[in-house]
């Protein structure tokens, strides 16, 4: 990264592929660059590597050099009333221009009021008035940053009096108006739907399909209480298996998408992560086989042409009456 | 009239902080009643911070143990919360709230304890020797390139500008001066081990260069007179101040094997004149 203003990247653009990838924590850069695991993508935590040198930065790019990358931000905090942090969006621009991610993405979340930030992801009230705001924010940093973002739906632990919107309309809305992706989260839908009591597979199928350009899936804690159980969303643990049924789900909704097994506290050895990554992908390649064996047998009834396939494709998934039969159980 | 979205997140934020805020007026109650729904936020908020905090001084937990810790966590949380989204920033006035907590008044090294190991995390992400264009490029706009020293070019300055130089100090030079022997206190508290030796309070004064030589952050002793010349150089002073400055401390010191070791070991990055 020396030299004079402004430095080309030194890796090559890469996309993401449709494939499972694992987070990059501190814990593992030897390890992960020794080993080299095949895994899809790696994803950090943008503000983590916030520093301006060092060691954090010094490993990313090794990493860098030989996997796809995603940048996952926590603090933008782009549904907060205060303005932008100019600060803090040029730090993630100067991470941008350098490592060259395919994905970028931050949160349907606030942090932040009057300049005092909070280290979590707030969820919104969902109105008219903070779905402008969220609009108008995810609007500017697309501009500033040169980069489309992807957000991410929250895990949640209540609801606001205010809120008018359902949480998936809101999100389809920001996509129309901002022309973001999504990042579906879909432990956070399991562990919301528990706490809230709606529909997993519901809020999944109100996704627009294209616009979601990454799945994360993590580990959740169930606390109890005397009112009855709380799901909080920890990332310190396996996939459950409701959220791997609930991701079967997405799968065979949305199709194949880069998948992130996500693990941030009592962070285990790296290759259990890699491990939870081949289950995913597993999913992934189960979901394509299925397909294949369908567009064979739709392919032996007619002569369409590969373009009719794919969107007959398309179609079917969305209309496919077994799946969501088969997935409304979940929920029991 | 609904409140608006403002007034919703102070209200949040401000029963998030304040536990006597009552959060109900913004949250709806369901299964649970709102206040419970608001300390599963409180408690994230606070896990997270003290967590945050405990990363960055570990010495200091070790010292006070865990209930301690959470104690003052939580009220340095209350008094200087986050003013970013960047938590690299977070924690950077425990050292003085440290000073000002009266349960930890008996505990006179804590503070300088707590400043050694704010100056280890600082140098940890501090800009590396080249290539200071990291940090230069987008955010701190006036900032200059960082030129690494050239032995020769050093050599090629006349004797007579000789106390003209301006030494340009690493990015990542942190001092750190104690009456107490805080070295040795943190480099025993960072250890896992069980035994931790007895350390004399009394063992003597400490001036120290926290510094990242390659990836590794280093805290290394220093003379008087070696400490003064760096603290001097570090504000910018001409060669000739920072070598009074220094000998006024330790008339005996070796100014010139001083600065050849402070370059051989790239502390000292650059110059100008």
């Amino acid at each position: 990264m020396s030299g004079a203003t402004p430095t080309p990247s030194t890796f090559r653009a890469r996309p993401i592929p449709a494939a499972a990838g694992i987070g990059l924590r501190a814990e593992h850069y030897r390890e992960l660059l020794a080993a080299r695991p095949a895994v899809g993508f790696l994803e950090v935590h943008s503000e983590n590597y916030f520093g301006d040198g060092g060691a954090p930065l010094h490993y990313l790019e090794q990493a860098r050099a030989h996997y796809p990358l995603s940048l996952h931000g926590v603090g933008l905090s782009l549904g907060s009333t205060d303005p932008l942090d100019r600060k803090h969006v040029a730090k993630l621009k100067r991470l941008i221009d350098h490592f060259e991610p395919a994905l970028v993405s931050d949160h349907l979340c606030w942090c932040s009021v009057g300049g005092t930030f909070l280290n979590d992801l707030l969820p919104l009230p969902y109105t008219e008035e903070a779905l402008e705001l969220f609009v108008a924010h995810v609007a500017q940093a697309q501009d500033l940053l040169g980069h489309q973002l992807l957000i991410e739906n929250p895990s949640s632990y209540l609801v606001y009096r205010h809120s008018t919107i359902p949480e998936p309309e809101f999100l389809v809305e920001v996509v129309r108006r901002s022309g973001c992706a999504l990042l579906l989260d879909v432990n956070n839908v399991y562990v919301s739907s528990r706490n809230h009591g709606f529909d997993a597979t519901a809020y999944i199928d109100a996704m627009p399909t294209r616009a979601v350009q990454e799945i994360h899936l993590a580990g959740y804690t169930v606390n109890v209480h005397p009112e009855g159980e709380v799901l909080i969303d920890t990332h310190n643990a396996r996939v459950h298996e409701p959220v791997w049924k609930l991701y079967r789900y997405a799968v065979a909704r949305l199709g194949r998408r880069p998948t992130l097994i996500e693990w941030d506290t009592d962070l285990p050895a790296l290759e259990v992560l890699v491990e939870e990554a081949r289950l995913a992908d597993a999913i992934m390649d189960a979901h394509d086989a299925v397909a294949d064996w369908d567009d064979e047998s739709r392919d032996a009834a007619s002569s369409a042409t590969q373009g009719t396939i794919a969107e007959t494709k398309g179609a079917r998934r969305k209309a496919n009456p077994t799946r969501s039969a088969r997935s409304s159980c979940l929920e029991s | 009239m609904a409140p608006s979205l403002r007034e919703i997140q102070q209200c949040f934020i401000d029963a998030v902080l304040h536990e006597q805020v009552d959060p109900a007026s913004i949250v709806a109650n369901g299964r649970f009643p709102a206040a419970r729904r608001l300390q599963l936020y409180r408690n994230n908020v606070f896990e997270s911070l003290t967590a945050a905090l405990r990363a960055v001084y570990p010495a200091i937990e070790r010292l006070v143990g865990d209930g301690f810790f959470r104690y003052a966590a939580h009220e340095y949380v209350v008094q200087h919360p986050p003013t970013s989204g960047n938590l690299h920033d977070f924690g950077n006035r425990f050292a003085p709230f440290l000073a000002a907590f009266p349960p930890a008044s008996r505990y006179e090294y804590l503070p300088d304890v707590a400043r050694l190991e704010w100056a280890w995390h600082e140098a940890f992400h501090a800009a590396d020797a080249q290539g200071r264009s990291r940090a230069a490029r987008n955010v701190a706009s006036g900032a200059a390139e960082v030129p690494p020293l050239d032995p020769v070019s050093l050599a090629n300055v006349s004797p007579e500008q000789y106390a003209l130089l301006r030494f340009q100090i690493h990015p990542s030079a942190r001092l750190v001066a104690s009456r107490f022997p805080v070295a040795a206190i943190w480099e025993t508290n960072i250890q896992t081990d069980n035994d931790v030796p007895e350390i004399d309070l009394d063992a003597g004064a400490d001036q120290l260069l926290v510094v990242r030589r390659d990836l590794t952050v280093e805290v290394e002793h220093l003379g008087p007179g070696e400490y003064a010349l760096l603290e001097a150089m570090s504000r910018h002073e001409a060669l000739g101040e920072a070598c009074k400055a220094a000998l006024a401390h330790q008339p005996d010191l070796d100014l010139v094997h001083c600065l050849q070791e402070h370059v051989r070991r790239a502390t000292l990055i650059g110059f100008s004149l």
